[in-house]
């Protein structure tokens, strides 16, 4: 008995330390993107903690209200970084979710996606393909460069802007190994983790991220058993188990590289999570911290590792002349600390104006599957994001996580504003 | 147990999403900032207009349902804490600025305007709200007004109670009643506006408050002193409102508070200081230019070992900031925290640092200060464990000692947290009886059938 109690909250206790750590002093209301749109003490960072420590005195169980107020979070790490006494309430709150999918399993169809076709890359990519015949005809496709896919049989009936999918994925057009052109110096070797996104939707993106890299004289592997970065499992459902799955398969398939680099922020962030949430034996907790050594977020390898001068950006033809503003990524931002690095790139483009806008850091409400169980609410964060950048008069906004860029997109056509979305590796010829 | 044809009809006033029954919901209106109070209502309703709130109030006081108002719960008095169960009305969805008005320099707003949204709407505008309760992120500024808050800036500018020029408040009956208006004099009948502000949510549902406001003050300075002694560091406080100056802020951070404060972000501070002063000097820039020098000179004559003058805004930034970061650091350091706001005299703050010394020693706790010593308002903080039950007990008895070395010299219970129900057991020693029992009267006139927060302020008659 007692030992099942103890498993009940296995993944909790494993955070035991920010669970206490908050001293329910309310800051995080202000910083927090959901409790500023609901005014609900159970939307906010102290309102779910007192939740959990309420299922751990025993006084609440998994309900599916319990289920329902935890999975209303992004994610977004604002309360963590305002937080006065440091409680990290996002990690008890994936923790929390693990906990939940142990003891009550995941829902149709959330099981059949994350369990059996996520980590099943091929599959999955014929899977995509194939709704994306029946796309033209359910829904209005969109005009941005984006296309969303991840969660897209669920996504769809809902309303959004979904993106379409590639007619050649990004696996199909590139080898393995991408030498740098005749007469460039081979001066490193990386890995591409191309995520579901780029292979699916922007294969154009991932190649010219490949083709700038040879031109600086990267050599790039993209290695075929590569698959999903698990941040809609592990991250966001709490699927532990699946997550080590594929986290296993990842860590595989770099092996041999020193740098791995990625274009998502959210796969960013969440490769460098594995050792974090889903080591659950020496032998993981070894891989996966070495694993999560590797990573690198595309802006951060070109300034910090690479250290590319000034000149080496030159704008793409659909950037030059234009202004450009900025959004942050959560992942990018608050979990990764990476905020200096694309501003610095993109400053340096000749030709291209950069205008910081307001709360550039705020959360644009996207964050994966939250969007689907909370759209409504998903689209009126995105609706001050939307202002901000109206704010600056930009006609692009940048970003370089897929994630944010579908919701941008959307919510910009949305609010008919003209204002193109562009990953940051677009502006760059 | 609430009938459930009372939350029916709660949901035709307000609406389906603005009633919550659910047990994790009720579970989040349970606590507030405190570390010893819970107890969670029936409902929780979340109204938008003064018209649902009276309609609520009327059904509640039809069945003799206790209503404990919330704002956002950031309160350290337990007031908002439901302890007789009932009804939570929770004003945060109630966030409109009515109106700011920069020639007549006043502000009208709905209860649940943020009070750091407040000051960022004001700012725009040239404008400025000295109250500066340190819960400004979260706190509604209808909650700062039922509890009369203050905070640093009160040194000059005074606390909530001295910007309240109007109140709508809606009454435990339901009736919408105007008091006060929009002018800055105003010598009409009884103070009731008054009554109302620092009223605990005792009296009556406060639905929109005009305030004062002031011009932005162009120019301020700051100052850092380090002292070897801390008695001799509340002493420099008295000797510098002796001298004719008035700082915008005077706030006292000890060793202790200090340390943690590097431990937790390090900046470089003197963490063999025993004490610290922080000091703001406002107004116009020749004026503060002038009395930033007098402060310093005052503070060198007055023993301190090292005095700083920020050179830019960025490093008197990082000195409010530590300043803010003081109260995470007391209550991150043990299970419970019992941290307390009494208020002396300004002039008798060493005396008052001597005795709380003394109970230090004699009763084996530490204690840990930090507040604003300009106004005489230090949180002296216990730091204990409500799970253990005899120290527990001690803390308190020790915390008894505290309020009693307060009211020896001329000292009051709290300064800005309010009773709520945290210090209710120290009110008769702190309160005329004859006060306390004009209290209770007013409260039955105003709330025959004892609906309004019931259960605070005043210990209840044993029958």
């Amino acid at each position: 008995m007692a030992k099942s109690k103890q498993d009940r909250y296995e993944q909790i206790k494993r955070f035991e330390s920010d669970l206490t750590q908050c001293m329910k002093c309310g800051f995080c209301t202000f910083w927090c993107p959901v409790y500023q749109e609901e005014r609900l003490e159970p939307s906010v960072a102290r309102g779910k903690n007192m939740m959990i420590r309420g299922l751990l005195a025993g006084e609440l169980d998994y309900t599916k209200e319990y289920a329902d107020r935890l999975n209303k979070c992004t994610l977004c790490m604002a309360c963590t970084t305002n937080c006065p006494s440091k409680a990290n309430i996002p990690n008890v709150i994936i923790a929390a979710r693990a906990d939940t999918v142990k003891a009550r399993g995941l829902k149709f169809p959330y099981n059949i996606i994350y369990r059996w076709l996520l980590p099943r890359r091929t599959l999955f990519g014929w899977v995509v393909r194939f709704a994306s015949w029946f796309q033209g005809i359910f829904l209005p496709r969109t005009e941005g460069t984006i296309r969303h896919l991840s969660m897209f049989l669920s996504a769809l009936g809902k309303g959004r802007n979904i993106p379409q999918i590639a007619p050649k994925f990004l696996r199909q057009i590139v080898p393995v190994v991408n030498k740098p052109p005749e007469g460039v110096k081979t001066t490193m070797t990386v890995g591409y983790f191309t995520g579901c996104m780029t292979d699916f939707v922007l294969p154009e993106l991932g190649k010219h991220v490949i083709d700038f890299l040879n031109r600086n004289g990267v050599e790039v592997i993209v290695p075929q058993e590569q698959g999903c970065c698990g941040a809609p499992v592990f991250l966001g459902a709490g699927d532990f188990d699946t997550g080590r799955k594929m986290a296993d398969s990842n860590v595989r398939a770099f092996e041999g590289v020193d740098y791995v680099v990625s274009d998502c922020a959210t796969c960013t962030s969440a490769l460098k999570d594995y050792p974090k949430f889903l080591a659950d034996t020496p032998e993981r907790e070894e891989a996966y911290t070495r694993f999560a050594g590797k990573i690198l977020d595309i802006s951060q390898f070109l300034v910090d590792v690479l250290k590319l001068p000034a000149s080496a950006y030159k704008p793409s033809a659909q950037a030059k002349g234009k202004k450009v503003t900025w959004h942050d990524p959560c992942h990018l931002s608050r979990h990764l600390g990476i905020t200096s690095q694309p501003r610095q790139i993109i400053k340096s483009i000749p030709d291209v104006e950069y205008i910081e806008m307001p709360n550039a850091d705020r959360c644009c409400g996207m964050a994966g599957t939250f969007s689907l169980y909370y759209y409504d609410l998903s689209k009126q964060i995105a609706d001050k994001k939307v202002e901000a950048i109206k704010s600056t008069g930009a006609d692009i906004v940048v970003s370089s996580c897929p994630g944010c860029e579908i919701q941008l997109i959307d919510s910009l056509l949305r609010n008919k504003v003209p204002v193109k979305t562009m990953h940051i590796m677009e502006l760059l010829a | 147990m609430l009938d459930k044809k009372i939350i029916t009809q709660l949901r035709k006033v307000v609406g389906e999403d603005a009633v919550l029954t659910s047990k994790e919901d009720l579970n989040a209106y349970s606590y507030d900032g405190t570390a010893t109070w819970v107890h969670a209502p029936d409902v929780v309703v979340l109204p938008t207009t003064a018209e649902e709130v009276s309609q609520i109030l009327k059904l509640a006081d039809d069945n003799k349902i206790p209503v404990t108002p919330r704002g956002a719960g950031t309160n350290v008095s337990g007031g908002s804490i439901p302890i007789k169960g009932g009804i939570v009305l929770c004003t945060t969805r109630m966030t409109q600025i009515l109106d700011i008005n920069k020639t007549n320099l006043t502000a009208t707003v709905e209860p649940g305007v943020v009070l750091q949204d407040f000051n960022l709407a004001l700012a725009k505008q040239g404008l400025f709200y000295p109250p500066d309760p340190q819960s400004f992120l979260g706190c509604t500024i209808g909650g700062t007004v039922a509890e009369n808050a203050g905070g640093p800036y009160c040194v000059k500018y005074g606390v909530t109670k001295q910007y309240v020029l109007g109140l709508e408040v809606v009454l435990a009956n339901g009736y919408i009643m105007k008091l006060g208006g929009v002018t800055v004099k105003n010598r009409t009948g009884y103070e009731l506006t008054m009554l109302f502000t620092g009223s605990e949510g005792t009296l009556g549902l406060i639905t929109k408050i005009t305030l004062r406001l002031l011009p932005m003050p162009p120019a301020n300075k700051t100052m850092m002193a380090v002292f070897d002694d801390m008695a001799v560091g509340g002493q420099a406080v008295s000797s510098i409102l002796g001298s004719g100056v008035v700082p915008a802020k005077i706030e006292f951070v000890d060793n202790f508070v200090l340390r943690r404060i590097e431990e937790m972000t390090p900046m470089g501070l003197p963490v063999e200081a025993k004490a610290l002063l922080l000091l703001q000097a406002d107004g116009s820039p020749a004026a503060v230019e002038a009395e930033s020098k007098q402060i310093v000179d005052i503070l060198k004559k007055s023993g301190a070992r090292e005095v700083k003058v920020a050179k830019d805004a960025a490093e008197a930034a990082m000195y409010w900031k530590m300043r803010s970061a003081g109260f995470a650091a007391t209550f991150g350091a043990a299970h419970t925290v019992l941290a307390e706001d009494v208020a002396v005299p300004r002039d008798k703050l060493a005396d008052f640092i001597r005795k709380l010394e003394e109970i230090s020693e004699r009763t084996g706790f530490f204690i840990s200060y930090l507040g604003h010593a300009g106004d005489g308002n230090l949180h002296p903080s216990i730091f204990t464990d409500i799970r253990k039950e005899e120290e527990f007990a001690r803390a308190q008895k020790a915390m008894e000692e505290i309020f009693e070395a307060a009211l020896s010299v001329g000292g009051v219970l709290s300064g800005e947290h309010g009773i709520g129900l945290e210090k209710q057991r120290f009110l008769k020693k702190a309160m005329d009886p004859v006060a306390i029992d004009l209290m209770k009267k007013i409260k039955r006139i105003l709330d025959p059938n004892n609906i309004l927060n019931p259960g605070k302020i005043w210990e209840e008659e044993r029958v």
